[in-house]
Parts: structure tokens; sequence; C-alpha cells
């Protein structure tokens, strides 16, 4: 999953779908697209009680 | 005077998905069959077949090293395969505005500096190999 982040590939914030024959690497490198990450949840976990 | 000549006035070209049409002052699409010779001695004139085809493309873009401009499209292409997208209008395509899309097309070169004093910098760049398709739909 990529996220376009220069409005040369379409809306900013859109998810880019590349197609055929597309360099990824060079669009990463070149900071137009980014790499979306998964969302941690905001849930905190309780520490486990000592015993 | 011929009456539908065609001179480029909005063109529109992405490199890699991405749109530099105005960044490119110049595009040339060379569709190219290699040509094989296959004369024998029942012919009284040379004769070819089909070979490899050997296209490529060749664009004229200005230079910017601000974000999302030339610089950052072109740089990491290099050494590598792409697809690019040309088309006499930036309107949709259709039998009078067919799109080129050159698939697979490898970039040995670049000149990230090509800058003369009190003039704007530009690039050439060359595109070679790849499947040439045409659509008009």
């Amino acid at each position: 999953m990529y996220t376009i982040i220069s409005p040369r590939l379409g809306n900013p914030g859109d998810q880019f779908i590349p197609e055929d024959g597309v360099n990824i690497d060079a669009l990463l490198d070149g900071g137009l697209i980014s790499t979306d990450t998964a969302k941690k949840s905001s849930k905190v976990k309780s520490e486990p009680k000592e015993q | 005077m011929a009456i539908s000549s065609t001179y480029l006035s909005n063109p529109s070209i992405t490199i890699n998905s991405v749109d530099l049409s105005d960044q490119c002052t110049s595009a040339v699409i060379n569709y190219v069959s290699e040509q094989l010779e296959n004369t024998t001695f029942s012919n009284t004139s040379r004769s070819f077949t089909a070979g490899l085809f050997s296209n490529s493309v060749t664009v004229t873009l200005y230079q910017s090293y601000a974000a999302s401009e030339t610089e950052a499209s072109i740089y990491s292409l290099v050494g590598t395969t792409t697809t690019l997208v040309l088309k006499p209008t930036s309107s949709a395509v259709g039998a009078t505005n067919p799109s080129y899309t050159l698939t697979g097309a490898f970039l040995s070169a670049h000149t990230p500096i090509n800058a003369s004093l009190g003039e704007l910098s530009t690039i050439d760049l060359t595109f070679a190999g790849g499947v040439l398709t045409k659509a008009v739909a």
C-alpha cells in the first residue's frame, strides 16, 4: 500500500496503485509516494499483575 | 497546404507515472523495427523482414531540484526500467488523441547538472527499449 505525496501523481493522500512497469523504488526515493504503515492500536495493554 | 497537420500546444507526458508535462519541452517517440535482409537468388531487388523492435523515447525537460520536480522524479530511474505515457494533448484519449505507452524502457544516463550561466537548465533523456503500445480509447 502506497500513499500519494506529490500532486504530479494524483491527489495527495490518496492511495497509489502502481500500474505495470512503474518503478516503485524510484518514486519512494524521490519522495513522491510513501509507504503506508499499519496503524497501531490505541489501546494500552495493562501490565500483568505480579503474584 | 496540409489541412490536417498537428502542432503541439498542450501535450502530455508521464514518466514512471509522474506527470512532467509542465517541465517538458520536447518529446520524440522512435517506433522502430529492425530490418533483417532475406534476399535470395530468386530476387532481383533486396528484400527485408521484420526483426526485433528497438523503440525509444527522447525527451528534454527543464531541470528543477525542488520537491516532486524533475530531479526527484528522474534521478533514481537511472539503470532501471520504467513506463512512459505520451499524448498529443492532455485531453481524453481517442482516435484523434492517441496515447502511446512505452513499457519496460531503460534509462541508462542522466545529467543531474547540465547548466550554463544565465540560462535555464535542461536535461535530455533517452529511454531505450521496451514495448510500445498505442491506444485510441
